[in-house]
């Protein structure tokens, strides 16, 4: 089995190494961390914009958000960043002949469940993400490379709270 | 050989080292030699003593005397409203939050000009803004300021406006003559803070 | 003298191109790792499958490492790095409302991104749902907002947190990663599965 995992996936140490240094390769450019969610809230925001500019003008958190990022979405660094992982995903996922349209799921379970269910974690991560001041990338892995207090008990909780609860979500995955 | 194995002893070692050997504190300079040979061409540092004066008549707030001399010429005589950073002790933590800020105009004086410039000079190269030198220091202060010489009367009307001015700070800040009015004091030009462009942490997070 | 961008060395459109970059590298270590599977994510919480533990402490250690070196070689300013602020009771409650989301969901932002661009639809549904789940705290901000900016601890870092020099905790860190790494290839030979 350990074969066979070896040419389907990167060796999860030499993964992490590489991502170690990608991760320390935007330090050293950029002076800050990877991260996701927060390309999510710029598109957001400049959706929100778009739709009802009004609303942007009256709602506190909004202006607020604009008057710390005044360049628009298309001046964010994650904007960017997040681009680039989908190109990134996409050369890795053509080289290893993984590019295919599928609902993934458990036997257990129908992809119309799994779907609902991802969007409620979606829903849920996203909600948090923006509570805690990053996601997994933003204040975890990034925080905990900068041996940021925030960043451990962030991923404490998040690690935490998935391993607690994980008996209750078995039928979803196993 | 088992690819954990292998992590392990390239990131024990590493983590030994790192943990044995001191952090590195040293406060790079922030500025390399042109430009400041740049900034010491422009002389941009110099505030005249008119200038300090009349901000401390005004009682402007964003003015920051800096007593770089040693605690005994401090304590036996400063001007008003300075604090003591002696120059041996610029570098040290706790004086970083006066120096290294963006709120007031501090400006450092000794008796001469040559401790208070070296001060403003090693601030500035660790990149901090704001920080000013009284231009000939308290020598020159002493003479312009508190005892103001009279222009002969031959001197052009601003030379005569400066004399009353000096003399009107003179006495409103306790100086050497007493004996002429305060209200002839015009308004000295406000020395114009140029702002420079502060290096700043990087603001990031999702 | 790094970070490149606050030296000026690298321009702020520089910067954006870089991040494209690093981006790519992001992206395609996150997929060739594996995690643009949901279930390959998931067996971390039933002990099947540890990679996300191994990528992920890996990674910070050697990132950390890279900093802590970098700055003994003084080729990076760490005080011009940003860390994240902590927020005591947000940084709390948010990880475990993130929690929930990640054994519900299976993805997180970065790997539901990479995911989707070898086409797992789940990640699409999983995004969706963060574009609602983001649209939901802006509006209801106000209702938040206390929780939100409570108990501002400011930037502090674990070690001075913990009383110790930053070389001192990492390699507590490098020795406490390992020890997890250990247990965790010990449990995936207890409760072995079949790859996804």
């Amino acid at each position: 089995m350990n074969e066979d995992r070896s040419k389907k996936y990167l060796n999860p140490y030499l993964g992490g190494t590489l991502l170690g240094l990608v991760l320390l390769t935007a330090f050293y450019f950029s002076g800050r961390g990877l991260g996701a969610s927060g390309a999510v809230k710029s598109a957001v925001v400049a959706s929100v914009e778009i739709v009802a500019p009004t609303h942007v003008e009256t709602t506190d958190f909004y202006s607020n958000y604009k008057e710390s990022h005044p360049g628009g979405p298309l001046k964010d660094w994650l904007v960017w960043e997040m681009l680039g992982v989908l190109v990134g995903g996409f050369i890795s996922g053509a080289f290893a002949g993984r590019l295919k349209l599928k609902v993934e799921h458990s036997p257990k379970i129908t992809s119309k469940v799994r779907l609902i269910f991802a969007a409620i974690g979606g829903i849920l991560f996203g909600f948090g993400s923006q509570l805690g001041r990053g996601c997994t990338s933003g204040s975890a892995l990034s925080g905990m490379a900068v041996l940021s207090l925030g960043g451990f008990i962030t991923m404490a909780f998040i690690f935490g709270t998935a391993f607690a609860l994980a008996y209750i979500a078995r039928k979803l995955w196993i | 050989m088992n690819m954990r194995l292998k992590l392990a002893m390239a990131i024990i070692p590493l983590g030994i080292i790192i943990a044995a050997v001191p952090e590195n504190t040293t406060r790079p300079y922030k500025l390399n030699a042109e430009q400041m040979l740049e900034e010491v061409k422009e002389g941009m540092q110099f505030v005249s003593p008119d200038e300090v004066a009349h901000m401390l008549v005004q009682k402007d707030p964003s003015l920051q005397l800096i007593d770089v001399r040693d605690k005994d010429s401090y304590d036996k005589f400063h001007l008003p409203g300075a604090i003591n950073i002696p120059l041996a002790d610029i570098l040290s933590t706790e004086n970083e939050d006066y120096l290294n800020q963006d709120v007031t105009m501090n400006v450092f004086y000794s008796n001469g000009a040559t401790s208070a410039n070296e001060a403003w000079m090693i601030t500035r190269q660790l990149g901090y803004i704001n920080n000013y030198v009284l231009q000939g220091g308290l020598n020159y202060y002493a003479e312009t300021i508190m005892n103001p010489q009279k222009p002969k009367s031959t001197s052009p009307d601003d030379e005569f406006a400066r004399y009353d001015f000096r003399q009107g700070a003179s006495a409103a800040l306790g100086g050497g003559n007493l004996n002429a009015a305060t209200e002839s004091a015009p308004a000295a030009a406000k020395p114009v803070i140029k702002k420079r462009k502060k290096k700043k942490r990087v603001a990031g997070g999702c | 003298m790094g970070p490149l961008v606050v030296y000026e060395i690298i321009s702020a459109n520089t910067n954006l191109v870089m991040a494209f970059i690093i981006g790519i590298g992001f992206g395609f270590v996150l997929e060739s790792s594996g995690f643009s599977s949901s279930r390959k994510l998931a067996g971390q919480f039933y002990g099947y499958d540890s990679t996300v533990l191994k990528v992920f402490f890996t990674a910070a250690v050697v990132a950390m490492l890279g900093l802590l070196f970098f700055s003994l070689f003084g080729w990076i300013d760490l005080s011009l790095i940003y860390i994240n602020p902590t927020f005591l009771y947000s940084a709390m409650v948010g990880g475990a409302v993130m929690g929930v989301g990640f054994i519900l969901g299976g993805f997180c932002p970065g790997t539901a991104f990479c995911a989707l661009s070898i086409g797992k639809l789940d990640a699409l549904s999983f995004i969706g749902g963060l574009v609602i789940g983001v649209l939901l705290f802006t509006e209801a901000f106000p209702l938040v907002e206390e929780l939100f900016y409570a108990e501002n601890m400011g930037t502090p870092t674990i070690n001075e947190f913990l009383n110790m020099s930053r070389g001192t905790f990492g390699l507590i860190l490098i020795l406490i990663a390992l020890g997890m790494f250990f247990v965790a290839e010990w449990a995936e030979k207890k409760f072995p599965r079949e790859e996804y």
